[in-house]
């Protein structure tokens, strides 16, 4: 596996977990989360395939959708975090400390044996 | 940025070829509101444009950090059929799904044969089973009358003069057996490529 698939296939599992947390405090619009996505990671490669994962997440239930229409020139379309939606999101946080605790303890063993 | 004509026929022109692509594999209420989320943006990263710029480099801009349509419509297409098929596990999205990898790429296409494969040998042993009571002479495991050795299992219209069938009835529960099992088999198969596939999906 070349390097960059690997950093391809780190972005594309972690990115349902970003999205989450990126909707979790408020309820936040397509845009909105791309623009949030960016200025905190570099997970958003191509703008235009986040929604596909966004309605993912919708029929999944973890994400409500509602559109909002006199807010802007145009309308918007919201994302919430469902109540099935936060508790997937405390257990992907949970697990993604495990992990990070895990690969850390890892990289500290290695270097010690060197 | 307020458009020129030019600039609203470009994105209409954007918008036009995504709503045709997703046309082909979604429900139209589910097309219109892709197309609509997709206008929204569109229009808000627009409007966020400051207006003395250039216009056709800004929105030429604006739809490529969006990805080309077809490459959007493919995004949409892999989350939409691919879940549908994995969330539901009815039969029908399951085989629309491998159907719709099988016709856009090659480890698709390898996969609907084997998939196809199982399916047909399955269907093949409950035929037995079914045709065992009607044909018994016809249908079982068959053997050479001089050598004793069985070499073939099915059935075989008219009956061979130099062979005949053993087994007897049993042939029913053994094939009865075997198709089901290789239902199962292929219907979790099925199941596990598309988990696969969706765990390596566009994004």
């Amino acid at each position: 596996m070349s390097h960059e698939t690997w950093q391809e296939q780190l972005r594309r599992g972690t990115l349902d977990l970003a999205i989450l947390l990126t909707v979790s405090a408020i309820p936040r619009y397509g845009l909105a989360i791309i623009q949030h996505l960016e200025a905190f990671t570099d997970l958003v490669v191509t703008e235009g395939t986040i929604y596909p994962i966004l309605g993912r997440l919708t029929r999944e239930g973890l994400l409500e959708a509602k559109w909002v229409e006199h807010e802007a020139p145009h309308p918007r379309k919201y994302y919430k975090l469902t109540r099935a939606g936060a508790k997937r999101l405390a257990d992907m946080k949970t697990e993604w400390q495990a992990f990070v605790t895990k690969i850390d303890r890892l990289m500290d063993a290695a270097e010690n044996e060197a | 940025m307020n458009l020129s004509e030019a600039g609203v026929s470009r994105v209409n022109g954007y918008l036009f070829v995504l709503e045709r692509s997703l046309k082909t594999f979604l429900p139209p209420d589910v097309v219109r509101d892709a197309v609509r989320e997709i206008e929204s943006h569109v229009r808000e990263r627009i409007a966020a444009v400051d207006g003395a710029g250039d216009e056709r480099s800004a929105l030429e801009k604006i739809l490529a950090e969006l990805g080309p349509p077809l490459r959007v419509a493919q995004a949409y297409s892999v989350e939409r059929t691919i879940d549908e098929a994995i969330l539901t596990g009815h039969l029908v999205p399951m085989f629309s799904a491998v159907w719709r990898l099988a016709v856009t790429t090659m480890v698709g296409f390898g996969a609907a044969l084997g998939i196809f494969a199982g399916f047909v040998i399955s269907f093949a042993f409950l035929a037995i089973a079914v045709m065992k009571p009607l044909f018994p002479d016809n249908v079982g495991l068959w053997v050479n009358n001089e050598s004793g050795i069985p070499h073939d299992f099915g059935m075989r219209f008219p009956a061979p003069v130099d062979e005949h069938v053993i087994l007897g009835y049993w042939v029913i529960p053994i094939s009865l057996f075997a198709g089901l099992l290789f239902l199962v088999l292929n219907y979790r198969g099925t199941k596990r490529f598309l988990i696969w596939w969706r765990n390596r999906r566009l994004s």
